[in-house]
């Protein structure tokens, strides 16, 4: 449950004419680590090559692929999957090349149309802005003597070009500035320069004759019939969309897994007439893979090599590629939500503790105790329920499992230990001079309390930020911090103890683990002795108890030290015990943030019940109520809660992650290990034989 | 007249928190500016860099802590 799966290295030797067979095998077997062949590391042998049916599976994939752009067809079209053997036969009898033909037809279709329109739509622009000058189409050109320069601007040219020719001038600031100028070829340039000092930019002139506005007339014409071609070949493109859009996806599914299976031999060592393949399984599979490899492939050899063990000088006396031996975590339904943090730093190695079962337990408890009011907790709840159920981007689930195991944690600490829900105590007496709603004083459920003191601390639950509780809360906080921390060191010994034994592992990790000890009674007795005096000096804390107890940590200080200065060195001593402290200390965010939430909630409590709907919080002094300002009262009650709820889920969800990641797994986990990835193929659009043959 | 002592008390246990949170401010400007650096160039940092961007936290916490004491247990040792 801790570390990760066993695994054992295996061997399979074959002869060529089989590798077929054999990668279909290793495929159905689903719990294969391909290790892949290094050029050169052994003589003889070289890279196989890609099988023979390769280069016809890229090229249709290609095809598929290109198809599927074309008709806009991607992984979210909802299509119907295809049986194997059926999607296999249509491939092999040229479908895709039959499919493609129409699909690329259509295609071209339409980008030639789109083509056309886009070039229509221009001359209409330009026909546009010619359109607003009194000169006909033919009359652009076609002299011999004259130049005509015709285009936008950004001023009126009239006045710079002077006598220079004759020219025609459209200003407006919507429509744009169009200009015609005639002038003698000679006089072509200094025209041009003048213009363009006044931002000139050419167009083309259409050629034909006639008055612009018929040749406009024309091209409106033109345009209607591209744009209502184009509509039909939208809808022949989506008739072929629904028509392959299944065949299509199936088929890509199918081909990528095929090219995937043909490119394989380039991974394993092979000679001429024989391939050997290196793979890890994990270890208790190891015999049920060799016999059924053995079965299904007669001529083949399978021979598991070593069972590879923890211990670190094993694996770094192996060949390079031996070295490194993938972690394949091991989870059950619940804890394989929890992947996700772990995860997220770092793939555990082979020979060290996979850290997410301790955060499975700890994450959505902290998470829990930092919200620890039922109000929040139900839809906290809901919404993790419904985000384990429907959702399956991995970022989504990873939240939704917090806010579920959390949510349930949250409700357990609000009903039980604080005996609150929105910020208000279910029950209490009502307290002169402070805001105390409570919901049995509020709904004027008299016997609540009769049930609620049964189980509750003081009868109303503990109080976030009530004076009388604020110390034992911290006190708490602290002492969950302790154990966390301890489960950290121990672990850190453990893991070292795995890789090098144990005698390695306490000189390596046993200092930092002393310091903490150390440092957590000299703490204790410290505080009792000048903080807490004043309210409990029992026979534990007289003077000279104090003394030993400091006596006590300073030795395992000490002891402490002495190891980390020979494993880490002497500056490390200073870095350990400041962080064994800080560490400590940074679990009373625990409370502060409960205080935080605790405070938002009862200043929002007093806004929206107090100030807005005049709810007295003495239910002895209960006076009327109208009804809108109680309604109002209660929309800006909703409005602020989910202000708050929304707040919990970021500063929680982030805290009590960091909780594990920063002070918990740094004390131990090393992680950088690589994940353990065996040849399957997720079959999603096409249904394996197999299942049709199980069915 | 009010008791002087426990304005003292107030105003230190608002230092704490004020002065811790710009202590946080500060780390955190220069750790937020980097993370959204990495984020950008490889949006598998994310779980790293928010890591790195609550380090500081832990300062403003222990002001906080300070501030409780402060408000909470201080006043009680004066009885």
């Amino acid at each position: 449950m801790f570390l990760p799966e066993s695994m054992s290295r295996i061997v399979i030797v074959g002869a060529n004419s089989c590798i077929d067979e054999t990668i279909e095998a290793l495929y159905d077997l689903e719990c294969i680590h391909l290790i892949d062949h290094t050029v050169d590391a052994d003589e003889g042998f070289t890279l196989g090559t890609p099988r023979p049916y390769s280069p016809k599976t890229a090229e249709r994939l290609l095809k598929v692929r290109a198809m599927e752009k074309d008709l806009g067809i991607n992984k979210h079209t909802k299509t119907q999957p295809i049986s194997e053997s059926e999607i296999r036969s249509q491939i092999s009898s040229d479908s895709v090349e039959s499919v493609e033909a129409d699909v690329k037809a259509m295609a071209d279709r339409r980008n030639d149309l789109n083509q056309r329109i886009t070039e229509l739509n221009a001359k209409k622009k330009n026909l546009e802005l010619l359109a607003r000058l009194p000169i006909d189409l033919d009359m652009y050109a076609g002299y011999k003597s004259i130049a005509s320069i015709v285009g936008t601007v950004e001023k009126d040219p009239t006045e710079a070009l002077g006598d220079l020719g004759e020219s025609f001038v459209s200003m407006d600031k919507k429509l744009g500035n169009v200009v015609a100028v005639f002038v003698k070829n000679d006089d072509k340039t200094k025209a041009q320069n003048v213009l363009s000092e006044c931002g000139f930019t050419e167009i083309p002139v259409p050629e034909g004759s006639g008055s612009v506005a018929t040749a406009l007339n024309k091209v409106e014409v033109q345009l209607a019939d591209a744009y209502r071609d184009e509509e039909v070949v939208k809808k022949e493109m989506e008739v072929l969309f629904e028509k392959h859009k299944h065949f299509l996806r199936a088929t890509d599914e199918e081909l990528t897994v095929d090219s995937e299976k043909g490119t394989l031999p380039v991974r394993i060592a092979s000679t001429k007439y024989s391939f050997v393949i290196d793979a890890w399984v994990p270890t208790p599979e190891a015999e049920t893979v060799k016999s059924a490899l053995e079965s299904k492939v007669p001529s083949i050899c399978v021979e598991i090599e070593e069972n590879r063990s923890r211990k670190q000088a094993e694996s770094d006396a192996q060949e390079d590629r031996f070295k490194v031996v993938p972690t394949k975590m091991k989870h059950g339904k619940v804890t394989q939500l929890f992947e996700y943090p772990t995860k997220m730093m770092s793939i555990p190695k082979y020979n060290e503790v996979d850290p997410t079962v301790l955060i499975s337990i700890f994450l959505p408890l902290f998470f829990g105790f930092m919200v620890g009011d039922c109000g929040y907790a139900i839809p906290f709840i809901i919404l993790g329920a419904y985000g384990l159920k429907f959702a399956k981007n991995p970022d989504w689930r990873a939240i939704a499992t917090v806010l579920f195991f959390g949510g349930i944690w949250a409700f357990i600490f609000g009903f039980f230990f604080f005996g609150e829900a929105l910020g208000m105590h279910f029950v209490g007496e009502y307290e002169t001079g402070a805001v105390t709603y409570t919901w049995a004083g509020l709904l004027g459920l008299d016997h609540l309390h009769e049930f609620f003191e049964t189980f509750l601390i003081n009868g109303h639950g503990v109080g976030k930020i009530d004076p009388e509780f604020v110390g034992m809360l911290l006190r708490l906080s602290v002492y969950v911090g302790i154990v966390h921390l301890f489960i950290g060191y121990v672990v850190a010994i453990y893991n070292k103890t795995v890789q090098h034994g144990f005698k390695h592992g306490f000189l390596e990790k046993g200092g930092p683990f002393l310091i903490f000890v150390g440092v957590v009674v000299v703490g204790y007795a410290f505080g009792w002795a000048l903080i807490m005096d004043q309210y409990s000096i029992g026979e534990m804390f007289t003077v000279t108890n104090v003394l030993v107890e400091m006596i006590i940590g300073i030795v395992l200080i000490v002891a402490g030290a002495v190891l980390v200065a020979k494993s880490e060195g002497a500056m490390s001593i200073l870095i350990e015990t400041v962080d064994a402290f800080g560490n400590i200390l940074s679990y009373t965010r625990l409370v502060a943030i409960g205080m935080s939430k605790a405070g938002m909630a009862l200043a929002f409590n007093y806004i929206a019940l107090g100030m807005i709907a005049g709810v007295n919080p003495d239910p002895a002094q209960a006076g009327e109520i109208s009804i809108i300002m109680a309604i109002l009262g209660l929309l800006i009650f909703a409005f602020l809660h989910l202000m708050i709820w929304t707040l919990a889920i970021l500063s929680g969800g982030l805290h009590a992650l960091r909780l594990q990641l920063v002070e918990f797994m740094i004390k131990f986990y090393e992680g950088e290990g690589t994940e353990f990835s065996p040849l399957k193929f997720k079959h999603i659009k096409t249904i394996s034989d197999k299942k049709i043959n199980e069915a | 007249m009010v008791d002087t002592a426990i304005g003292f008390i107030a105003i230190g246990a608002g230092l704490a928190v004020g002065l811790a949170g710009l202590g946080t401010g500060l780390a955190q400007k220069d750790i937020g500016a980097a993370a959204v650096g990495a984020i950008t160039e490889d949006s598998k940092m994310l779980g790293k860099a928010l890591m790195f961007m609550v380090l500081p936290e832990t300062i403003v916490i222990f002001g906080l802590v300070i501030a409780i004491l402060a408000c909470f247990v201080l006043p009680g040792m004066g009885n």
